[in-house]
């Protein structure tokens, strides 16, 4: 028993070895290149203030893009994911649906902002079309996960009374998971506000422009200045997410225990 | 206060609502979970079902509303094949009203919400999406809230409630549907003495107003006793027995054969077991 645990273990580090000799990752290239790191803090505490203004407006296109990207993704993985439920439908609808969901998912976003730049062109419609698409593809599997998971007890009993399906949905299904479903939103939205900031690496909008070209230039001073304004932004959403999760989906275990 | 409800009258109204002629069923086509159960059970008559745990009085009561079919014999409800996935049954749902034994209730909602859930097949789908219900509707859930004793409580959520007050919304739910029958599993079993006989007064209640007929699965036969006309007693999936109180006496209506004495040994040899 141990003997065979060992042998798995050893299997496994014996793999990254010799995986690490294919990708060439050598820990010599990472102790000579340690140096740079040093010039790289250096120029990055050379903030560059002047640019903070237009930081904070692509910034803002940032926050948009995934908001619309976040809001219209939702609303078209919600019925997806009603229809990709295995105890809400046959197998003839919800194996197609999760067929369908599953290729969406196999582009990461940056994927879709190359394609959609070329459906599209540049600029920031491609980036929302992106974001729609992954957050589609992501968030209706978390939901059809949850909506599988509605407890089968108040289901059969509403399901006894002759009600019709989008019944059912409305008013068994959807209170049943509305807290897992508010949770997995407020995730994504953060999730997405940090990938959109990247997707201007390929020219669909938002601040990642910035700061993919100013790092190509050498210029981390002013690229530090885009990445201080992401990562306030993040903390922000974080904070505002912790409040909205306690209002709506703690509040609720607690009044449990306080009423009960 | 039930006595009155059993006796037979010669019109319509007496004819069986449930008829089970020589009914078998089973989960998984090898042991039968019920064998050979006749049963009539007489409209607008109170209804109960004894029997050890695991005898298979739950899956009767799924027989009579469709949840489950049985693998032989037939069942008719109100001349009706019950069965959940029949179209043609869909529409006849509704005037079954079940409690489950887990009573299915939606914790997250309110009491009101909830018991609203049973006027759902008279309302029509846009203003279901928009939880849109008539003052009628509400006027008559409302009513039938303080019936079960729940009034001021219309806006709680149910998993706020105790044990007792979830089995009212879960009998308000029912009530709401304007039901027929009444299908009730083990409603009180978990339930102290005064509060379960509170239910279950409340139960009868319901029932001599709306004049429905009440098929109750119950743990105690005392209290079957005192509340059924009839109490069919079911033992590893056959029904043994059929007994009820004809003056102050308990009688075998199944095959006439026991006395009160051997009626009664019965059960305490049961309990001992
Ligand atoms: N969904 C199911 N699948 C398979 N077997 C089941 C299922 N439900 C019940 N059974 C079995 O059928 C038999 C009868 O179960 P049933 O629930 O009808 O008993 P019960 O008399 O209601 O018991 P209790 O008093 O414990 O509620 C039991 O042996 C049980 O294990
Ligand atoms: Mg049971």
């Amino acid at each position: 028993m141990n003997q065979k645990n060992n042998l798995i273990i050893g299997l496994i580090i014996a793999c990254v070895v010799v995986m690490s000799v294919n990708v060439d990752a050598d820990p010599r290239d990472f102790a000579e290149g340690l140096p740079n790191i040093g010039i790289m803090l250096k120029e990055i505490t050379e903030v560059d203030s002047s640019l903070f203004v237009t930081a904070f407006w692509s910034m803002l296109e940032t926050i948009q893009i995934a908001f619309i990207g976040t809001v219209v993704g939702v609303a078209i993985a919600l019925p997806l994911s009603l229809l990709a439920a295995r105890n809400l439908n046959n197998k003839f609808v919800y194996v197609p649906v999760r067929a369908l969901l599953a290729a969406i998912r196999t582009f990461p976003s940056i994927l879709w902002a190359i394609l959609f730049v070329i459906i599209v062109g540049l600029g920031p419609f491609a980036g929302v079309l992106a974001i729609i698409m992954y957050t589609v593809g992501f968030i209706a599997k978390l939901q059809y996960e949850a909506i599988e998971a509605v407890d089968a007890d108040p289901m059969d009993a509403v399901g006894a009374i002759g009600v019709s399906k989008l019944q059912l949905i409305r008013f068994v299904v959807l209170p049943e998971s509305a807290s897992h479903l508010l949770s997995q939103i407020l995730y994504i939205f953060d999730y997405n506000i940090r990938q959109t900031s990247i997707l201007g690496l390929v020219g669909a909008g938002g601040i990642g422009f910035y700061i993919i070209n100013y790092i190509k230039f050498f210029e981390y001073g002013k690229a530090a200045v885009f990445m201080l304004v992401v990562l306030a932004t993040v903390l922000i959403i974080e904070w505002v997410s912790v409040r909205v999760r306690d209002k709506y989906i703690v509040k609720s275990q607690r009044g449990k225990q306080i009423k009960a | 206060m039930q006595e009155q409800k059993g006796s037979p009258s010669p019109s319509i109204s007496t004819l069986s609502i449930v008829q089970m002629n020589d009914v078998s069923a089973s989960y998984d086509s090898k042991n039968y979970v019920l064998k050979n159960v006749k049963m009539s059970i007489t409209r607008g008559s109170n209804y109960a079902i004894v029997g050890q745990s695991g005898s298979g009085k739950s899956s009767l009561l799924k027989l009579i509303n469709g949840m489950m079919n049985p693998s032989q014999g037939k069942i008719l409800v109100d001349y009706k094949i019950p069965n959940i996935s029949d179209k043609k049954f869909k529409s006849f749902m509704h005037k079954i009203g079940y409690i489950p034994q887990n009573l299915g209730l939606i914790k997250n909602s309110t009491v009101l919400e909830n018991i609203l859930i049973g006027a759902l097949p008279r309302v029509s789908g846009l203003n279901s999406f928009f939880k849109k219900f008539s003052d009628l509707e509400i006027d008559n859930a409302k009513k039938i809230l303080k019936l079960v004793g729940l009034q001021g409580k219309a806006e709680r959520k149910v998993y706020m409630l105790s044990g007792g007050e979830k089995r009212r919304v879960a009998i308000a739910r029912a009530l709401v549907q304007k039901p027929d029958i009444i299908l009730a599993d083990e409603i009180v079993s978990e339930l102290d003495h005064v509060t379960a006989r509170e239910i279950m007064d409340v139960l009868a209640e319901a029932q001599a107003t709306m004049k429905l007929t009440a098929i109750m699965v119950h743990h105690d036969l005392q209290l079957a006793l005192e509340y059924a006309d009839r109490v069919a007693v079911i033992k590893e999936g056959e029904k043994v027995l059929e007994i009820g109180v004809e003056g102050d006496k308990i009688v075998d209506f199944q095959s006439g054969n026991y006395t009160q004495r051997e009626i009664l040994e019965m059960f305490t040899n049961e309990s001992e077991e």
